[in-house]
This record gives C-alpha cells, sequence and structure tokens, in this order.
C-alpha cells in the first residue's frame, strides 16, 4: 500500500472505485454509499468520469472517505468495485498493495493477482432470489417493472466489507422505497442483509477494512460544484437565467429551473446559446442581475454578445463548466482548455473579468464574487469552473450567509437625473452611472456602437480613444482594490524551493502534493489564481520573488495559463500540462516537486 | 397579468417621442414613414417614455431607437428577440418593441423567430422590409425579388452585387411563414401609407402577446426594383370581410404572390404567453419580499444538502 493511502486498517482514509455498464447502477450504488459515509461523518469527495452514450460503454465514480479534510480523489484504490469485465478492464488499475477487488461473479472471473484480496459475489443471482421472494406479494404489472435489488446487495456487502454498521443503511433503504410498499421494502433490507452476510462468510473474521465514525458537531453540506455554483448565483441575487443544455452545465439550468421561481426569478431553456446570453443582456439591462452557463462550444457561440456587454457596459455572468477536447471532442470529461477562450475569445478589444472556482466551497464564493465584479464594473464576468469540479460530490461546511456582501450597480443620483443624465460619464474609475428603464429622466440607449458620453453614437479618433481608455479603466480599477485579494496563498509563506502558480479545481490536488512534500523538507509555495483576467501582476511577481523555480501544472495541451503568465510578466516557468480528460493526481505533481527541487539542490550544491 | 404602461395624468403627441437625435437615413428612405408612424402609435397608446424600451439589432432600420425619446437597446446583428424576450420577462411592467430589417429578422435572426411565436411575449416587432441589405450596400437579402439565375438574363450586375448573374435562391414570406409559426399577431403595412401603417401599430402594441408587423420600406439607394412605385401597384388593403382569426383563410391572404395584402392578416388572441406562464408559475410560491426573506430560503434549500 502507497504510503498516501494511510493503511485501510486505521481505516480513516478509504478510496473506492465503482466500475460498471453506463446506465446499470454504478452510480447510484457510489451515491448511497457517499451518503453512508457522509451519515458515518466522514469528509468526501468524489470524481466520476462518463462514457458519452446514455446508455454502454462504462462509467468510473470513484469516493474517497476520510476522517479529516479531504483534497483529492485519491491517488490509489483501496476497494475496487467491478461490475462487469470491461470496467474491470478499463479502470482496474491504480490499486494500492493489497487493495480488495469485489466483483459480479456472475458477469466474469478476474485474473488471479497474489497482490490482491478477491470477493466474489454473485451479485445478479443474489438480488434475483430477493425479488423472487415477494413475487407472491405483488401485481403482473408492478412485479415486471420492479427491478432485482442489485444496488442494494452491493450496499451490504460494502458495508459488511468496510465494517460499518448496517442500520444506518436500513434506515435509508425504509425512506428511499417507503412509498413503494412493504413487500418493496422488506426486499431491499433483505437484499442488505444478504450482500452484508456474503461478505461476511468470506472474510470469515478477517477485517481488512474498519471506517470509525466521527462525531460532527458542525451541520455539513454533501453538494457538487454544479450546485454549489446555482446556489451561489441565488445567493448573490441572481433571479434570471436563461441557457441551453449542454454537457457538463445542463445540471445548473436543471437546478434552477426547479428552485429560483421559488425565489421570483425566471428560467428560460433558450433555442441557442446565442439567445441564452441575448436574454441575460436584455434582464439585466432591465435591472434583473442575470447568467448563463455553458460549455466551450456554446462559449464560442457567445463571443459576439461578450463583447456587446463589454462595449455596451451591462453586467453579466456567464459560468463556462470546462470540458475535454475540441469541437465535440471529450464531453463528458474534464479540461482547462477554454481558458484562452475566455482571456481572448473577442473580436477587437472590450474589457471583461475571468475568475476561476476551486473547489466545491470555494464555487459558492467565487459565485457571488463573479456577480459583485459584474455589477460593479458593469461588464461580462466569466467564471470559470469544469467537468470534474461541476459533477464532484463533496462534504462542505454550509456557507456562512452572515459574510454574504453584496454589490449592487451604480445607479444615477436625483442630480445626475435632473441635470441631464449622461449613462456613459467618464469618470475616475470608469464606472458611469446605469440608469433602470422605468427610471424617470433616465432615457438612453444602450450600444454596441461606438458612442460619446451620453450613448450617441460618435466615431472621432478622439471620442474612440476617450471611451476605450473609460472603459479600460474599469479593470486598472478592479486591480487596485480587489487584485490582492482574488489569489490566495498556501504552503510555505517565506522562501520556497518550489512555488506553483495554478487555478480551478487543480487546488485540492495541489495542496495535498505540497503538504506530502513540505512533509519530507521541501519547502513549496502555491499561488492560486482566483482572478485571471485582469491579470493579477504584482501578487504574481512578489510570490515569484520568494520561489527558486516555478511550476504551473494545468490540464491543456498547449500551456494556456504558463503561456498567459509569460506574457504578463515574463517569467520563466515550467509547464506541467497534460489534457487527456482525467485531472491530475495529486502524485503527479508530487512526483514534478521533488525532481525540481533535487535538480535546485545539484545546481545550489555546484554554485 | 400586465397591460400597456401609458403615461398618467398627460396626453402626450407624437412629437413628445422623438430624441434629439436627426435621423441618419438617405434622403427618401421608406423608414422616415415608418417612423412617423410610430410615433403617432406611441402617442395614439399615450405610451409612458420612461417605461418602454425599443430594442434593435443592426442595420439602416435598426438605428431607429436613437431617435425616439424612450429608452433603448441597439445590440448585435440578428439578436433583437432574445434581448427582447429577456427584458419582458424580467420586467413584465415595460412596454417592449423590437426593430429592424429584413436581414436582421429574417436571415441572421431567422432562427429565433420560430421561438419567439411559440414564447409569445407580449412584443411588438417591426421589420422595416426593404428587400435588401441597405447599410452593406446593396447585397441579396431572403426577401429580396432578384430574379433566378435560370430567367434573369437582364440582370444589372453592378445592382446585385452578389447576385451578378441572377438569383440562385428563392425568397421567403415572412407573413405566411409568421402565420405558419402561429405567431399570435401577423400583419404588413407599407411606408409610404403612414396612416395605415400607424392603425396597424395601435392594434400590434395593444395585442398581447408577440406582433410581427412586416413593413415595406423601400431603399431609393440600394434597390431601385422594389420602391414606392412598385408597392403602389402590387398592394392592396386586406378585405373588410377577412376574418383574421381564422388561421387557413390567413394563410391563404398572407400567402398571394401576385399582389401583397396590407393590414391586419392573422391573430390568436387567447393564444398562452411565456410571461404569464412565468407568473403563474412564480405564483406556487409565496414569494420572498425583503433581504431576510431571500437568506431564510437560501438557508432552507441550502439545509436541503445536509
Amino acid at each position: 500500500m502507497t504510503e498516501e493511502t494511510a493503511a485501510s486498517v486505521t481505516g480513516t482514509d478509504l478510496v473506492i472505485r465503482f466500475v460498471g455498464e453506463s446506465g446499470g447502477g454504478t452510480v447510484t450504488l457510489g451515491d448511497v454509499m457517499v451518503e453512508m459515509f457522509t451519515q458515518l461523518g466522514l469528509d468526501i469527495y468524489t470524481f466520476q468520469t462518463f462514457p458519452a452514450e446514455i446508455k454502454g460503454g462504462t462509467v468510473m465514480y470513484q469516493l474517497r472517505a476520510k476522517s479529516g479534510v479531504t483534497l483529492s480523489p485519491g491517488d490509489s484504490v483501496d476497494i475496487l468495485v467491478a461490475l462487469n469485465r470491461e470496467g474491470f478492464s478499463l479502470f482496474g488499475d491504480g490499486l494500492s498493495d493489497h487493495a480488495i477487488l469485489l466483483y459480479n461473479s456472475d458477469e466474469f472471473t478476474p485474473p488471479p493477482d497474489a497482490a490482491r484480496v478477491d470477493i466474489p459475489l454473485p451479485i445478479t443471482a443474489l438480488a434475483r432470489e430477493e425479488k423472487e421472494a415477494i413475487r407472491h406479494e405483488l401485481e403482473g404489472e408492478i412485479l415486471k417493472r420492479l427491478p432485482p435489488p442489485v444496488n442494494t446487495v452491493g450496499l451490504g456487502a460494502l458495508m459488511a466489507l468496510v465494517g460499518a454498521p448496517l442500520e444506518p443503511a436500513e434506515t435509508y433503504l425504509r425512506k428511499v422505497f417507503g412509498r413503494k410498499g412493504d413487500a418493496v421494502v422488506r426486499m431491499n433490507v433483505n437484499a442488505l442483509h444478504t450482500g452484508a452476510r456474503h461478505v461476511a462468510e468470506q472474510l470469515n473474521g478477517r477485517q481488512f477494512v474498519q471506517v470509525h465514525p466521527v462525531a460532527h458537531k458542525a451541520r455539513r453540506l454533501m453538494v457538487t460544484g454544479n450546485q454549489m455554483l446555482s446556489m451561489g448565483a441565488i445567493a448573490a441575487g441572481m433571479r434570471f437565467y436563461a441557457g441551453y443544455p449542454i454537457t457538463p452545465a445542463s445540471e445548473i439550468m436543471e437546478f434552477l429551473a426547479r428552485e429560483l421561481p421559488a425565489f421570483g426569478g425566471t428560467v428560460i431553456q433558450a433555442e441557442d446559446e446565442i439567445a441564452a446570453l441575448g436574454m441575460c443582456l436584455g434582464a439585466s439591462y432591465a435591472g434583473t442581475k442575470a447568467m448563463t452557463a455553458t460549455s466551450g462550444p456554446g462559449l464560442s457561440l457567445m463571443v459576439e454578445q461578450i463583447n456587446l456587454a463589454g462595449q455596451a457596459e451591462i453586467p453579466v455572468v456567464i459560468a463556462d463548466v470546462q470540458r475535454g477536447g475540441a469541437s465535440t471532442g471529450l464531453p463528458t470529461k474534464t479540461s482547462q482548455g477554454d481558458l484562452n477562450l475566455a482571456i481572448y475569445g473577442m473580436h477587437n478589444e472590450s474589457p471583461r473579468v475571468v475568475l476561476a472556482c476551486s473547489s466545491v466551497e470555494d464555487t459558492f464564493w467565487t459565485t457571488v464574487e463573479a456577480f459583485n465584479l459584474a455589477e460593479e464594473f458593469q461588464c461580462p464576468v466569466l467564471l470559470l469552473s469544469d467537468q470534474s469540479l461541476a459533477t464532484r460530490r463533496s462534504t462542505v461546511p454550509p456557507p456562512d450567509l452572515t459574510k454574504l456582501r453584496l454589490t449592487n450597480r451604480r445607479i444615477p443620483t436625483t442630480e445626475e437625473l435632473a441635470g441631464g443624465y449622461v449613462r456613459y460619464r467618464d469618470t475616475p474609475d470608469g464606472v458611469s452611472p446605469m440608469a433602470v428603464p422605468g427610471t424617470p429622466k433616465g432615457v438612453y440607449t444602450s450600444t454596441g456602437i461606438e458612442h460619446d458620453e451620453s450613448g450617441d453614437p460618435a466615431y472621432s479618433p478622439e471620442i474612440a480613444t476617450k471611451m476605450k481608455a473609460k472603459r479600460f479603466r474599469k479593470l486598472d480599477a478592479l486591480l487596485e482594490r480587489h487584485g490582492r485579494r482574488l489569489v490566495r496563498l498556501w504552503g510555505e509563506h517565506g522562501t520556497a524551493d518550489v512555488g506553483i502558480i495554478a487555478y480551478g479545481s487543480l487546488e485540492g490536488v495541489i495542496r495535498e502534493a505540497t503538504e506530502r512534500a513540505a512533509g519530507e523538507g521541501i519547502r513549496v509555495a502555491h499561488l492560486q489564481l482566483r482572478l485571471l483576467h485582469p491579470f493579477p501582476r504584482e501578487p504574481v511577481l512578489d510570490f515569484a520573488q520568494r520561489c527558486r523555480v516555478l511550476l504551473v501544472p494545468e490540464l491543456t495541451w498547449s500551456g494556456q495559463l504558463a503561456n498567459w503568465i509569460k506574457v504578463n510578466t515574463n517569467l520563466d516557468v515550467v509547464s506541467l500540462r497534460k489534457d487527456d480528460g482525467l485531472p491530475f493526481l495529486s502524485r503527479d505533481i508530487y512526483n514534478r516537486i521533488v525532481t525540481l527541487a533535487e535538480k535546485n539542490l545539484v545546481r545550489s550544491s555546484r554554485s | 397579468m400586465t397591460s400597456l404602461a401609458v403615461a398618467e395624468g398627460r396626453q402626450l403627441a407624437p412629437k413628445d417621442y422623438k430624441s434629439d437625435l436627426p435621423p441618419i437615413w438617405c434622403p427618401g428612405c421608406g423608414d422616415f414613414g415608418v417612423l412617423s408612424a410610430l410615433y403617432k402609435a406611441m402617442s395614439v397608446c399615450n405610451l409612458d417614455p420612461d417605461r418602454t424600451v425599443i430594442v434593435s439589432g443592426i442595420g439602416c432600420s435598426s438605428r431607429l431607437p436613437g431617435f425616439v425619446a424612450t429608452y433603448g437597446f441597439h445590440g448585435v446583428h440578428g439578436r433583437v428577440l432574445p434581448v427582447a424576450t429577456g427584458i419582458k420577462c424580467a420586467r413584465p411592467d415595460l412596454n417592449v418593441i423590437g426593430v429592424g430589417g429584413d436581414g436582421d429578422g429574417y436571415s441572421i435572426g431567422g432562427g429565433h423567430l420560430p421561438h419567439a411565436a411559440r414564447r409569445n411575449p407580449d412584443i411588438t416587432y417591426l421589420v422595416m422590409n426593404n428587400n435588401t441589405y441597405g447599410l452593406t450596400k446593396g447585397q441579396v437579402s431572403p426577401t429580396s425579388m432578384v430574379p433566378l439565375a435560370s430567367v434573369g438574363a437582364r440582370i444589372d450586375p453592378k445592382r446585385w452585387k452578389t447576385t451578378p448573374y441572377g438569383n440562385t435562391e428563392t425568397s421567403i414570406n415572412p407573413v405566411a411563414l409568421a402565420v405558419a409559426m402561429d405567431c399570435s399577431f401577423v400583419a404588413r403595412g407599407f411606408s409610404y401609407k403612414p396612416n395605415q401603417l400607424a392603425e396597424i401599430l395601435v392594434e400590434a402594441i395593444r395585442h398581447r402577446g408577440f406582433a410581427l408587423v412586416d413593413v415595406f420600406s423601400p431603399c431609393p439607394t440600394f434597390n431601385q426594383d422594389q420602391t414606392d412605385e412598385f408597392y403602389r401597384h402590387r398592394t392592396f388593403d386586406v378585405p373588410a370581410d377577412h376574418d383574421p382569426t381564422d388561421r387557413s383563410a390567413a394563410f391563404a391572404l398572407a400567402s398571394r404572390e401576385d399582389a401583397y395584402p396590407l393590414g391586419i392578416l392573422y391573430r390568436h388572441p387567447e393564444k398562452p404567453n411565456i410571461v404569464d406562464e412565468q407568473e403563474f408559475l412564480r405564483k406556487r410560491w409565496k414569494h420572498p419580499e425583503g433581504e431576510d426573506d431571500h437568506l431564510a430560503l437560501l438557508e432552507e434549500l441550502l439545509g436541503r444538502f445536509t
């Protein structure tokens, strides 16, 4: 067993991977285990990777349960639950030494491996028997539609395997199946015990893994990144959403369609991404905070109107849940490949802000930040997330709403309205008063054509320069007011052997790698960029000064972040990149830290 | 339930809707007549300028919002309807009028038309149809009547820049299309009949739902074929006995190609609309009012994830 996945005998840090056919219950079983571990007080971090098809193909669901803060899905797997042969052959690697393989013995038999403890479970047959047992109690149609309780047998088996009590699982099953009647509840409870008994017999007294419940005083949430983004937007005062379905962002629209009406808000499924952003701009112009969420292909359709928002100075938030590949690419996989599009995706130039969410907990607050900046500076804000973060389920402390501070756009004062309202007035920070339609004496035309301060079309070189300078001055004001606040420092606070600059969902794996390296005496500092554009140059340069070498890990092919840093600072950085659809493992980062630290030692001993 | 936002306690004249900005159109442009008719219709409806928004796209006609003393939104090419829909759904209390040209509405923005028709927000959409692209100086548009290549031997290459040897595509009939889409109000006007156009616009503005008004608005600079003379001879008023709620009759009338009917072609007054439906949906919950209410509701939502 590798050192970073603590020996499972203590049961404090456990990685379980579920693999099986997409649509075949693998995700459900993973979700149920998440529920169980959460009830036991453990901290959860999940990673899911799907095929692009609804049925068929293999889904992988990895879940890490830990008795402390969980920063990554884990580098190696302690328990592999393989429901079919294909899943086993695709995702059967990365096991820790003496890992346990729980497999569906009705489907396949894995080749023997002495390094593994194999537990066969005839899950299909056992589930069928449980259904047979209640057959006489059910009507024809209900009986026909009732699936054999395969997942429940699996649940029982797993609970026994990790030495957890069955009571919470029983309570859970009664809750979930209660409305389907006594017979169905009994079938599931029996299936649970059957699965548990089957494993207990094979373990025969040996308990390889033992989870220890943790008592939590504080309330905790079990949420995904997409759910947190949606709730952050509601918290920020967003009351208008328009979007077009796209993986992996659709869950945001689905969530808001359910929840936003109760807040008095509106959700529209638009005919395409162009219409979605157009609707948001209309709503925001009319005074309602608005958002759309999409993924790369959709974002590229929005580019023209992002410039309109910049030029006409309309606040709007555009969330981009990044996915893998160009064109259709790897629609269900993760990537950070839209950074260039977010920063440079425009004709000519207009001001915009690019922010990135870094963890499920952070997603709430960075989303609030996105709305506040959009309102303060009356411009579009692109909010980056990615597939691995968006679908990650994580235990997090509930956001403390007493810390919620909302910014609203600057509206004209009575004096400004009385003296002949000037919508695009040139001000020291570039921010002008924005009248909401319905305001008497506030009429103006919002426009993307170059205009003078009043909003009337004007194209002289003087006006063009003056107004462009006015709009871009807002970004200077943003950096001055918020630049230092919108980066986070982790790890070493003094001189560092290795400094890491990164953004987004890599936060957790980098922190874990940093902590591990620090434990071995390597001084590693980590600068996490929440703000990517305008570029927070000063905090980055300050950081670079105390690092002997800079490492920039990112999920892109060409090193988009490394390039963006170089363009802005001229710093030499070591780029660590991959773009294969999967996130970095913590050990990928750790290994590079070690190599760089060793190289430095060699270099400094020579000098 | 929304109704028109009107100026309280005062009657506004057409000139009260004029802004200080003079129109930039060519002499003889049909859009002048459309603008006068719009001022007149707004005056008849006594629309409150402070609670009225005119949304446009890009093109000569899309400069119109600047010439009206109301709120305006001059956006990008072809996106009048999404922007107008966003405004109306976020703020049902505002009067929303969309304007633009045939290229903006039927070509680059054509994909939004069926969706505006099915959502049916209370928006008046005025398309100034000059059968060409004027602002880009005379290319073929989806409503251009350029003879086909197979029969267009006498086409003047200087006159039709992207169809110098004749058109290789046929044109669309926007009003027949709109009836087919069950757009809840479909009418056609002519800028050289400003009084009739004003009357049509009054009806369109008062209609509760999405109203498409296609207006023949000749371009004397780039279209020497579809002139005011051309339309004077090829238009007729919708017969007095036409029943606009009869969809088949409306479709037949709208589809006439020998001559073009002017007036209200189709009405579907009871068609559901998105603004009312959204309001209905929100009413299922007791709306939070103050900031504290919103926070309490948010706490409850977060609590569902514990």
